[in-house]
């Protein structure tokens, strides 16, 4: 049974500009993820993942179909839901005058729970910054943070929306190879990106989304032998010479 | 209730680093009743008055003995000219000018008081006290018995009462600031971070995030208001007439109302500068009409029953009651009806307009 299961969801908002009309910032998406996987929802900006993500966290109203995260309906149990599920979300701020270490207790408390954060800070690459705001966190420490809070539950589904949007090559690097450590440890992985490196390199599945629809899913090697175009004619290379040998054979003539 | 006391320990620990926001919600009323507390002494002190005598003769110098003789007045006597120069500069408030006609004691003579225009106001308090301190050198110059006496007291007790009247309305005036502050303009502040969205992921429920906020600002504003109130018992003296119990009681019921709104505006405004508009919108009329600074009889007569009924009113009166009337919670229930009646009402509308979910649509 899929740990991540949605079926039909459909956002609706209000148009700003006519009233009275709707637009489906998400369109009937259904989706099934397994336990263990890393999943990755694709599309440009405004396609609705977020959206999407946030339906299934419980954190959007659902206007139309359902979801479910370990067999639990997100719109009756959302509480159940939330103490399953980790969230990084695409802000992250967080309260001023509060360090890194202080937050993450906080964090380690709405969940009844009481542990040394530096343990979890260590696994994050960020026990030099404990005593830190995170406002003084670099973009990439920043992201680290975010997933730290998101892990004081050991989550069995762990959201990610856009974690690496906005940083340098080596802190995508280092992230992308936390994600890949925490799915080795069995945590199934939810995550958007419009980065395609980043679905490629990261994600087991991936499901593309334009207009608030999946428009393709599959593994990323399935997708590009389904869907990318056909390779083009090599262009021609080599010269005159080069002709003239493979017509007129390579020994040598006396 | 663990999350509650979680939430509150957080914000306290929060607001106690809020270095700033501690100093600017201390540092007004303090200035505000500093200062009205040293102007009303000020106001004790005698009057500066410059005295050209051009009579000259013995009738003229018993009466500026007698006028020196008083205690609201100080004189310096000097020519007419260099003493109108004082005047205009500031450092006399008027110059009277004893005409040298000013010998008999049975002809009526005029005298000249010069004042500068800019002191005119001043001189609608002074012209009385000076008429009637005129009279009794007069009676004293003729030897007769005075009809009536005035007692120069009133002029400096005022100053006291005065005090009495502005430190109660100071005290309603900052549970309303910090309270508004502390709730709608931090909801605001978070909700835009994403800071609410991010505690709605955990199991974190809605009550006990608001309960442990109002917690922690009632704590808070417990505290500011206790110092507050340290101020003006013991360094500007103004004696507490009723119980101090029932004068904290009132202070709770205050803050828990003005939570309260501060929750239904940050409902309303999107934005930080949507708030601050907010705010201003709703404190400052009742800054003005509340009776803070002077009492609501001065306004005109069909405002004052609008006035009676402003949130801020009624904890100001419930205040000034018992600070000043030792009032108690039999000769309050009016103004304790209309504090729960508000309490009530913002309650309500502020469950009713806080959007849990899609927080940073």
């Amino acid at each position: 049974m899929p740990i991540v299961e949605a079926q039909g969801l459909r956002k609706r908002y209000p148009l700003s500009e006519r009233k009275g009309e709707f637009f489906n910032a998400v369109d009937g998406v259904s989706l099934a993820i397994e336990a263990g996987e890393i999943f990755g929802l694709l599309g440009p900006n405004g396609a609705g993942k977020t959206t999407t993500l946030e339906m299934l966290e419980g954190l959007t109203d659902i206007d139309e179909g359902s979801a479910f995260i370990a067999g639990l309906d997100v719109a009756r149990e959302p509480y159940k839901v939330k103490r399953l599920i980790g969230v990084q979300l695409q802000a992250n701020e967080y309260f001023d005058h509060l360090t890194v270490e202080e937050l993450l207790k906080l964090f380690y408390g709405l969940y009844g729970r009481r542990e040394d954060p530096r343990a979890l800070l260590e696994r994050v690459n960020l026990l030099d910054k404990a005593k830190a705001k995170p406002a003084r966190l670099s973009g990439g420490q920043k992201q680290r943070f975010s997933i730290a809070c998101a892990l004081v539950n050991t989550p069995q589904v762990l959201f990610l929306d856009e974690p690496t949007t906005g940083l340098d090559p080596q802190a995508k690097r280092r992230l992308w190879e936390l994600v890949r450590e925490l799915n080795r440890g069995g945590m199934t992985i939810v995550l958007t990106t419009h980065n395609m490196e980043e679905a490629e390199f990261l994600c087991d599945r991936l499901a593309i989304m334009d207009k608030g629809r999946i428009i393709a899913a599959g593994t990323p090697l399935e997708l590009i032998e389904r869907h990318a175009p056909e390779p083009p004619a090599r262009p021609a290379h080599g010269n005159l010479e080069d002709v003239f040998l493979r017509l007129t054979g390579h020994e040598l003539r006396e | 209730m663990n999350q509650t006391l979680l939430m509150a320990r957080t914000f306290l620990r929060i607001f106690s680093r809020d270095r700033q926001a501690i100093f600017f919600s201390l540092f007004f009323p303090l200035i505000f009743m500093s200062v009205f507390g040293f102007v009303g002494r000020a106001e004790s002190e005698p009057t500066e008055i410059g005295l050209s005598d051009e009579a000259r003769n013995e009738l003229s110098a018993e009466f500026i003995a007698a006028l020196e003789a008083n205690p609201l007045f100080r004189i310096t006597q000097g020519e007419e000219a260099e003493l109108r120069e004082q005047v205009i500069s500031g450092d006399l408030t008027l110059l009277l000018v004893i005409p040298a006609d000013f010998h008999d004691t049975s002809a009526s003579s005029e005298l000249r008081v010069v004042v500068d225009a800019s002191q005119v106001r001043e001189l609608g308090l002074l012209m009385p006290v000076l008429e009637q301190a005129l009279v009794e050198v007069e009676r004293d110059l003729r030897g007769l018995e005075p009809l009536f006496t005035l007692t120069v007291e009133d002029v400096q007790a005022r100053a006291q009462n005065y005090l009495a009247f502005l430190v109660p309305g100071m005290l309603a005036f900052t549970v309303m600031q910090i309270s508004i502050a502390g709730s709608g303009y931090n909801i605001v502040e978070y909700r835009r971070k994403g800071i609410l969205k991010r505690l709605f992921v955990t199991p974190l429920e809605p009550s006990s995030f608001i309960g442990g906020l109002v917690l922690s600002r009632a704590t808070v504003c417990l505290i500011q208001l206790s110092l507050l109130l340290l101020y003006a018992l013991f360094v500007l003296e103004v004696p507490l007439a009723g119980s101090l119990a029932l004068l904290y009681f009132v202070i709770i019921l205050g803050t828990s109302m003005f939570l309260s709104l501060g929750f239904c505006l940050g409902s309303l405004a999107k934005t930080q500068q949507a708030i601050m508009a907010l705010g201003n919108l709703v404190t400052f009329p009742q800054m003005f009409l509340s009776g803070i600074f002077y009492p609501i009889d001065i306004l005109p007569d069909w405002i004052q029953p609008l006035a009676q009924l402003l949130p801020l009113s009624f904890l100001a009166d419930a205040l000034r009651g018992i600070v000043v009337d030792a009032a108690t919670l039999t000769t309050l229930w009016p103004e304790l009806l209309g504090l729960l009646v508000w309490t009530t009402l913002f309650l309500l509308a502020s469950i009713r307009m806080f959007v849990w979910k899609e927080v940073a649509a």
